[in-house]
């Protein structure tokens, strides 16, 4: 499903340009959830910003496809059509512009984009109670501007809630546990895990461990220094929480 | 044209003697001839006068030959609601009138206070007439409040209207004025003298082609406990100035001061105001919010003015935002607050810059395309300015979002 072969990716510009990726490769089958652990300034991030076309990162070698075809040639809006969703680790706050407009406007935009109808406004706002519900999210919450005054809970569970209702095929969830207290992620969790799907495929972005037990990986990645040393079963995170950090980055020198 | 006549203007361009002789081919009147010299003392406003450094009528009034511009719709019009209209040809009014509201059109002119202030004022003033009413009075009484719009449009070379409101005691005035530009020159002066405990709710859309030049000018005197609410929407022309005049004249006056402008390429919008707080314990809410593209200039120019003596316990707070869409979009911001009383509680800020890129690139990962993405933004960035606008606020907006899906 996702495939990422030796992707290698600045950020900077001229003599300042600096390697973030370095020969990063890693594939996602559909229907797995894989974890990407690694210390801070290993690159994690910025993988979720090369992977959605953020500004300011450029790829200077190898690839990255979504089901066959090349996402890195794609403006971001694009990329978010071909079902490419990215949970913020920081999501940013958008004053003026309320949450149901925003997601309506933007789901109607990625039908738009594949050739599908509009949702109707009813459809919508039935689907968007559902999910509050499921989330645990005051209704009211959706009228007010996009997480304008929102806590950083709120903010994370407002991220589930957009992946709810836009349905991306491939998630890139990156820290959407700092912040939460346990209540929180397991009500995050519970979201997330309803999306499963064998047609859909997700990389789960954290530090810790904590995250997944909520979210069971099929596989765990270690990422140092821009690329993958080290790929292994859920025991991988238990052994990294246990042990720190230095032990596995230690081993693969 | 006598010699005396071409000699108000000193090194006078094209445009501006064909502006004397408009004049001269008018009634003669002592009161017309002084409002003239207060516009010939300046002539076209320009760069070398104070307060009209970035807004130069001089240098973009090149000739006053009617643009052929086609007539453009009017959001604000309403049906059911009484609508006076100035074209250069002619003035009509309904047959009937809301209750509460008095018109008389008068063929001579009205002298204005602080014409030489005002220079396009002074002109729309003295030009006034001929085929429109010299001086239109509009009378308020109190009771239910009344409702009234406005239309200034072309086809034509100049239009010149001037409208003098008087708002009884308890009165009550919703107005509204669509600027449709269509001329070479468009000059109105709208006055307002509000008496104690009037209410004023102004709404001022304004629109214009590349090749026009409008000045709006609104002169508003608020006596005890009046209040106004003041909403513009500028699309701006070649050139064209919004500005208001505002003077606490007795204490409890409040205004609010809103104001949006959007300017594309090859068109600039002028807001300017002046508040004078002449009376102790007045209020001031301003918030002025723009955006400009490629080509485009916007300028803001505010002064609040708080006398030592008179201007005791003033609570005024000026703001002004500007967002830079594009490369190459200007905006001039001159915010000033000249303040000489000691009790008093005035802030002001002043920002201009770009779309947030975080806040791009979050809306773009959701599936909003770059160009759609701007336009919410940016309607979102000005929303706050036209949420006065009350019953027009909607239409308003719906003009912005056009705007913006355009210059998109």
């Amino acid at each position: 499903m996702l495939k990422i072969e030796n992707l290698t990716a600045t950020v900077g510009e001229g003599e300042d340009a600096k390697t973030i990726l370095n020969a990063l490769s890693l594939a996602v089958p559909a229907g797995e959830v894989h974890a990407i652990m690694g210390p801070n300034g290993a690159g994690k991030s910025t993988l979720s910003y090369v992977l959605t076309g953020r500004e300011g990162y450029a790829v200077t070698g190898g690839s990255a496809t979504l089901n066959g075809a090349d996402i890195l040639a794609l403006e971001p809006e694009a990329r978010a059509a071909a079902g490419l969703f990215l949970s913020f680790q920081y999501p940013v706050e958008i004053p003026g512009v309320p949450v149901m407009t925003f997601v309506r406007t933007a789901m109607n935009a990625q039908r738009k984009a594949r050739g599908e109808t509009e949702i109707s406004a009813p459809d919508f706002i039935k689907k968007s109670r559902e999910i509050a519900r499921v989330l645990s999210l005051d209704p009211e919450m959706l009228k007010r501007p996009v997480n304008v005054g929102f806590s950083g809970g709120e903010k994370k569970r407002l991220e589930i809630y957009q992946m709810m209702m836009l349905e991306p095929r491939f998630m890139v969830l990156d820290e959407t546990d700092s912040g939460l207290d346990i209540d929180a992620l397991r009500t995050v969790a519970e979201g997330v895990n309803a999306l499963r799907a064998p047609d859909r495929g997700m990389l789960v972005i954290t530090h810790y461990q904590r995250l997944l037990d909520y979210i069971k990986p099929d596989k765990v990645h270690v990422l140092a220094r821009g690329r993958i040393i080290r790929t292994g079963g859920p025991e991988l995170a238990h052994r990294l929480e246990a042990e720190g950090y230095d032990g596995v980055l230690a081993e693969a020198v | 044209m006598s010699t005396a006549l071409k000699d108000l203007i000193g090194n006078p361009t094209i445009a501006e003697l064909e502006l004397v002789a408009r004049f001269a081919a008018l009634k003669a009147d002592a009161r017309r001839l002084r409002l003239f010299e207060a516009f010939a003392q300046t002539g076209l406003p320009g760069r070398r006068i104070e307060g009209w450094r970035w807004t130069d009528f001089k240098a973009a009034v090149t000739s006053l030959d009617a643009p052929t511009t086609a007539p453009v719709r009017d959001p604000l019009a309403r049906d059911g609601v009484a609508t006076l209209r100035f074209t250069p040809a002619r003035y009509t009014a309904p047959a009937s009138l809301p209750a509460g509201l008095r018109l008389l059109a008068k063929d001579e002119v009205q002298a204005m206070g602080g014409a030489e202030d005002a220079p396009l004022g002074a002109l729309a003033a003295a030009l006034s007439g001929g085929k429109t009413p010299g001086t239109l009075l509009v009378e308020v009484g109190a009771g239910a409040p009344a409702h009234l719009h406005m239309v200034f449009e072309g086809p034509g070379a100049i239009n010149a209207a001037r409208v003098v409101f008087l708002l009884r005691p308890g009165a009550e005035l919703h107005v509204s004025e669509s600027h449709l530009g269509g001329a070479a020159l468009s000059a109105a002066l709208v006055e307002f003298t509000l008496n104690k405990g009037a209410r004023l709710h102004r709404t001022v859309y304004q629109i214009g082609g590349a090749s026009e030049a409008q000045a709006v000018t609104a002169i508003i005197e608020q006596d005890a406990d009046a209040e106004s609410f003041l909403t513009t929407l500028a699309l701006g022309a070649r050139i064209a100035r919004l500005e208001t005049r505002l003077v606490h004249c007795e204490t409890g006056s409040k205004a609010t001061i809103n104001a949006a402008y959007l300017a594309g390429a090859g068109l600039q919008a002028d807001i300017t105001t002046h508040v004078r707080h002449g009376a102790p314990s007045c209020v001031t809410r301003q918030l002025t919010k723009g955006a400009v593209l490629d080509g485009g200039r916007g300028v803001f120019q505010g002064k609040f003015h708080v006398p030592r003596t008179s201007g005791q316990q003033t609570d005024a707070s000026m703001q002004h935002n500007a967002l830079l869409l594009e490369e190459g979009a200007e905006v001039f911001a001159r915010p000033e607050l000249e303040i000489l009383a000691d009790d008093v509680q005035c802030a002001h800020g002043n920002t201009s810059g770009a779309l947030d890129a975080a806040q791009l690139f979050y809306l773009r990962q959701r599936g909003i395309p770059l160009t759609q993405a701007r336009a919410m933004l940016t309607e979102a960035f000005i929303a706050q300015a036209l949420e006065g606008a009350g019953e027009l606020e909607d239409a308003l907006r719906a003009e912005a979002q056009a705007w913006l899906n355009h210059a998109a």
